[in-house]
């Protein structure tokens, strides 16, 4: 077939698309996922008593967190997804925050006696919860990559680690309304090392995922 | 680059009316596309090779098949560019030659032209007789008979809607195939 005849025949294959399809798919993405992780910590793990625990400071210090590493990953997977944009300021703003926050562990060690420094770290459920936020986090990196599958991401283990990203600081967000662990160091430790795993698997995945 | 400013004025137009469901401007525009990257993968693979057509056909396919991740509010040519690049590197990666593509500016895409189809390695008719039937004679129809998609949808008896969506996925099919067989 000549090349040609091949565009004549794509011609054929208009229809029109509208405007803002990227957004659409790529929110309905994390909806969807968010949906299914939250019914699992909703029903599975269950929350805790959240009207008490939306009086604390502690509750709002880790939804602030995860939930702004949840926005700068979304936007950098919108960013990727799609040939020839260019990265912009996410990044940046996701490794501020990350430094934010370790700042802020890092003072509240120094700020506690040699003796309880442990415990404050460790917390109670330190075994479980990074490896809890990276299961949390796979339904939403499994609908991500299905919607961007259908775009076009010229570097597909980057783009594979940004949704990993988005996918796990969505899932840490989620999982925040189960853990009861208050501490600034735990948050900073554990939930940042469960995004960073799926940050990682999500890149390895991504390589193989998105490419068309 | 003011030759590169001309062509973004030139294509962005025909792309944005392509989204609105303009097939006459989609033929256009790919026409033009072809062209370029012709012109852009002879350069960097060398224009005797057989692999540019296949690649230039490969490359028209998705930016037919992935045209909806174009943003309207942005210039056309670095998507155009953006696109043509990923599919040089994927072929360099399948042969596992370890060739770095320069990140250039989109103009690299369309410093010149070349209006002159070379010869295909892969050709597609031999691909669509992997098809189910039902799906090739709609393709024959419309490539060789030049029939419209709602013609031959009569023809054969079936909706218009699914001869659009028949179509449609046997391009998608269409394009995995390529990139298999030229991997």
């Amino acid at each position: 077939m000549r090349t040609a005849d091949l565009i004549e025949l794509l011609a054929r294959d208009v229809r029109a698309t509208p405007p803002g399809v990227v957004n659409r798919r790529l929110l309905a993405a994390l909806a969807a996922g968010g949906l299914v992780t939250f019914a699992i910590v909703a029903l599975g793990l269950r929350c805790q008593p959240l009207l008490a625990a939306a009086q604390q400071p502690w509750f709002w210090m880790k939804a602030v967190y995860t939930g702004l590493l949840t926005l700068a990953g979304a936007v950098i997977v919108r960013r990727l997804s799609v040939p020839g944009a260019r990265l912009g300021a996410a990044p940046l703003v996701a490794v501020l925050v990350i430094l934010a926050m370790l700042a802020l562990a890092a003072a509240q060690i120094l700020s506690t006696a040699p003796a309880g420094r442990l415990a404050l770290w460790l917390g109670h459920t330190w075994k479980v919860c990074s490896p809890l936020i990276l299961l949390l986090a796979v339904p939403i990196y499994a609908c991500l990559v299905a919607a961007i599958r259908r775009l076009a991401p010229t570097r597909p283990a980057l783009t594979g680690a940004a949704a990993g990203f988005a996918a796990g600081a969505l899932a840490a967000t989620l999982y925040g309304l189960h853990c009861p662990e208050q501490a600034a160091a735990f948050v900073a430790t554990w939930y940042t090392l469960g995004i960073a795993a799926a940050t990682a698997l999500g890149a390895l995945a991504g390589r193989r995922l998105l490419r068309w | 680059m003011p030759h590169q400013e001309e062509t973004e004025e030139r294509l962005r137009p025909l792309m944005i009316r392509s989204l609105e469901g303009d097939s006459a401007a989609h033929r256009q525009l790919l026409g033009v596309l072809g062209r370029y990257l012709r012109g852009y993968f002879g350069r960097r693979i060398g224009s005797a090779t057989a692999e540019v057509e296949d690649l230039v056909q490969e490359t028209l396919l998705a930016v037919h098949l992935k045209r909806d991740s174009y943003d309207r509010s942005l210039p056309f040519t670095p998507w155009a560019y953006a696109l043509a690049r990923y599919k040089l590197i994927d072929h360099f990666r399948r042969r596992n030659r370890s060739i770095q593509v320069p990140l250039e500016d989109a103009g690299a895409l369309f410093a010149a032209d070349d209006p002159e189809e070379g010869a295909l390695r892969t050709d597609l008719d031999r691909l669509l007789q992997r098809l189910p039937d039902r799906q090739r004679s709609l393709i024959e129809d419309v490539k060789l008979q030049g029939l419209s998609v709602e013609e031959a949808a009569q023809k054969r008896g079936v909706t218009a809607v699914s001869a659009r969506v028949m179509l449609h996925r046997s391009l998608k099919w269409l394009t995995q195939a390529l990139r298999d067989e030229n991997g």
